[in-house]
């Protein structure tokens, strides 16, 4: 049989149940524009019923879990796209900045000085004797030199600030490892202890979020709610509460920061994030384009010195070197590419023989023809320079194409993402209708209860 | 029951605005430099054609500037031979003059006087210079290539029988020069010499005809000769002819590669800012679309 304080219990019981969840949903919504919130779900559940004799009475409802809604999948494809898309910016940022240094379509590159010196050449060779016209040579020679000299110091100032934002990206790193770590220890106490564990794991997904822009993170499950961090080749970030911090060392042949994890260079294996960008600017790209750089220069200036050297000069001597012969290995000869003489009158315009033969411009044609000789790696000066020029704006559009077709995905799994976890205002009110009505019929139940006792009171007096 | 979606629509709204006002700029940009390529990264290969075309057109530039470096110096030349003409064909009549027998002995001391003068003048223009350098001393242009002894009349060429040779443009090259040797002293006839053995016959009277015949010779080498620069002159006018018309393609190749569609330009951009108000417009309207919450508080 029942009773009628039985029945009160469970009024009130249902009272409480359904305030539980009048707050969750309350929280939802005061947490509706919280960065990596999730909504919490109320979930109701029957209490266990009564037997008494045959009959089976209900006793009322209970909150049995507030539960946070997440996709666990659809968070690590968020960091996985958020990893792509750290690095394509980091590298479309260095692009960018390199591609200002060779806009060939405002004039602004190393085509105009280039094409210059042969110019140049062709004025001699139509007026080998002139003083002026030789003049004009040295000079076009001298701004071929500082373009180079210009362009390649250039991109080690380049190379040298991106090499300081690869020691920021790690100590960002570090920071971010070490929050991890913290929020890790309570993700695991609150899932142990029986709480929910969602706003901890909002949280931790918050900064592994931040932390996947940096670098590429592998995620493992630990058990009891903990996460082991480490990169994508296994080094590790975050293990239980403990952070691992990466650290920068000078490497002694590039002068660059290395990155070391736990004793070990890790800087070639870090593959994805903005770290990796970085390192792709600062430790391929630029010194793909500096070698080019090198090489130009330097098999330039060879030809020109060896084509200088088989012919007389204005004042009857064998030709010497115009420029300074490069630095035996390519590397450098862009930086370091100047002038061995000055004197107009040590450009060899003639085949010889010496003297009196001022108006000769055999030689001068033989310096002119190397602009359209394959003496660039197989290629001509400028054909081998706008080589160079694809290259770098093709890097530079491939990765803005990859950029923005992945940016596209992103959206879309952080669609889905909100799809699950992201708050509805509707949604909300909705449930909080269902919630006040059911509370407020209980509540009434709960007076009416309460008349009934009264009547029975009454009854016995 | 149909799949949840993404109640926080403001990240997709976002990102269409930003899409087409970045649309916009691009049209502007576009249209404020009226060009389609204004980065490497806009058009990789595009931008490395250009480096080609830019190169070229300089190129183009410079020999088009040789060209006229040229022309003054064959106008020069074939002017001077021109009055070479003009001095042998005055000999030769002053010649037939003193040839035909009628003459005073002083008449005759005046004609061989002023042919020997003629001889000064024709040695004068062999040594004709252009801009500080001899135009026919072969490749010794600094060195003056015809000397008069004016004790015996005799001229020494002093200049080399070299011959240079110009790029009019990549894969064209023209002689550029004829040696004053081979214009004045060649074996079919020496110019200096003839009009010297014209002076003293006219002096001794004797031989008159055959130094007239010796004149003949030499005034028809040199004309033989500044055919050489009539032809020269005509060839470097082609020169000039195809270097002109290589810019012309070269300019409407550096349109086709990196000019501006002005029209779809401008179309674009219009499409980009209705696109992008729009966005905005809708934007602003969800943002303040009245939810559930509101009918809620007006019910009570």
């Amino acid at each position: 049989m029942g009773s009628l304080n039985a029945s009160l219990n469970i009024a009130l019981q249902s009272m409480l149940a359904e305030q539980g969840a009048i707050e969750t949903t309350t929280n939802n919504i005061a947490n509706v524009n919280t960065p990596g919130y999730s909504r919490e779900r109320a979930d109701f559940a029957e209490t266990p019923p009564l037997h008494i004799g045959d009959i089976t009475l209900g006793t009322g409802v209970t909150l049995s879990d507030v539960q946070s809604l997440r996709d666990s999948i659809l968070d690590l494809r968020v960091n996985q796209e958020t990893q792509q898309q750290g690095q394509l910016n980091a590298f479309i940022s260095g692009g960018q900045q390199i591609q200002t240094l060779f806009n060939e379509t405002s004039g602004t590159g190393l085509q105009a000085p280039l094409t210059a010196f042969f110019t140049s050449l062709s004025q001699l060779s139509a007026n080998p004797s002139d003083l002026n016209t030789r003049q004009g040579v040295i000079t076009a020679a001298q701004n071929l030199a500082s373009a180079f000299n210009q362009t390649s110091t250039n991109l080690t100032n380049l190379q040298r600030n991106v090499d300081q934002s690869v020691s920021q990206s790690v100590s960002q790193i570090n920071t971010l490892t070490s929050q991890i770590a913290a929020v890790n220890i309570q993700v695991q106490s609150a899932s142990t202890g029986g709480q929910n564990p969602g706003p901890f794991i909002d949280q931790r997904q918050q900064l592994i979020n931040q932390l996947s822009n940096l670098v590429d993170v592998s995620e493992i499950d630990a058990g009891n709610g903990s996460l082991t961090l480490t990169t994508s080749t296994g080094a590790p970030l975050v293990v239980g509460g403990q952070s691992f911090q990466l650290t920068t060392q000078t490497d002694s042949t590039t002068g660059m920061q290395d990155i070391y994890s736990q004793g070990s260079n890790i800087t070639s294996k870090i593959s994805s994030g903005q770290l990796a960008g970085q390192l792709q600017i600062r430790d391929q790209e630029i010194p793909s384009i500096q070698n080019s750089l090198d090489t130009l220069a330097s098999s330039l200036a060879t030809s020109v010195n060896s084509q200088n050297a088989k012919g007389i000069d204005l004042n009857g001597q064998a030709g010497g070197n115009l420029f300074n012969p490069p630095p035996a290995g390519v590397t450098g000869a862009a930086a370091t590419l100047s002038l061995a003489t000055t004197d107009p009158t040590k450009i060899a315009a003639s085949a010889g023989p010496a003297p009196g033969n001022a108006g000769d411009n055999t030689n001068a044609n033989a310096l002119l023809a190397l602009q359209n000789q394959t003496i660039i790696n197989g290629q001509t000066p400028l054909t081998y320079y706008s080589g160079l020029v694809f290259k770098i704006g093709n890097d530079l559009s491939n990765a803005q194409t990859s950029q923005q077709s992945g940016g596209l995905v992103l959206q879309q799994v952080q669609n889905l993402q909100g799809g699950v976890s992201g708050v509805d205002i509707n949604e909300e009110s909705a449930n909080l209708i269902r919630y006040q009505n059911a509370y407020q019929a209980s509540a009434q139940v709960s007076s009416i209860i309460n008349t009934l006792l009264q009547d029975t009171i009454n009854m016995v007096q | 029951m149909s799949i949840r979606l993404n109640p926080n629509l403001l990240p997709d709204l976002l990102l269409s605005i930003q899409q087409s006002s970045q649309n916009q700029n691009i049209a502007t940009q576009e249209l404020a430099s009226g060009k389609a390529v204004n980065q490497l990264s806009d058009n990789p290969a595009a931008a490395s054609a250009l480096v080609r075309n830019h190169d070229q057109t300089t190129q183009d530039d410079q020999f088009l500037q040789n060209i006229t470096t040229l022309q003054t110096r064959f106008q020069t030349a074939d002017s001077t031979l021109g009055n070479v003409v003009d001095i042998l064909t005055r000999a030769i009549s002053l010649g037939t003059e003193g040839a035909n027998g009628t003459m005073t002995a002083s008449d005759q001391a005046a004609i061989a006087s002023e042919v020997q003068g003629l001889q000064t003048q024709l040695v004068g223009l062999a040594n004709t210079s252009l801009q500080g350098t001899y135009l026919f001393a072969g490749t010794a242009v600094n060195t003056q290539p015809f000397t008069l002894n004016q004790a015996t009349g005799a001229v020494t060429y002093n200049g080399n029988n070299g011959v240079v040779s110009s790029q009019l443009y990549t894969g064209d090259s023209i002689q550029t020069n004829v040696p004053g040797s081979q214009l004045f002293q060649n074996g079919a006839g020496d110019a200096f010499a003839a009009l010297q053995n014209l002076a003293s016959s006219l002096t001794s009277n004797t031989n008159i005809g055959a130094a007239l015949t010796q004149v003949q010779n030499a005034l028809s080498q040199v004309s033989v000769q500044r055919v050489f620069y009539g032809n020269a002159l005509n060839q470097v006018s082609a020169g000039e002819n195809f270097l002109n018309q290589d810019k012309l393609d070269l300019s409407s190749q550096e349109n086709t590669l990196a000019g501006a569609d002005l029209a779809a330009v401008a179309s674009n951009l219009s499409q980009a800012e209705t696109a992008n108000q729009a966005t905005i417009a809708a934007t602003g309207r969800i943002l303040s679309q009245p939810n559930l919450l509101d009918f809620i508080t007006s019910a009570n």
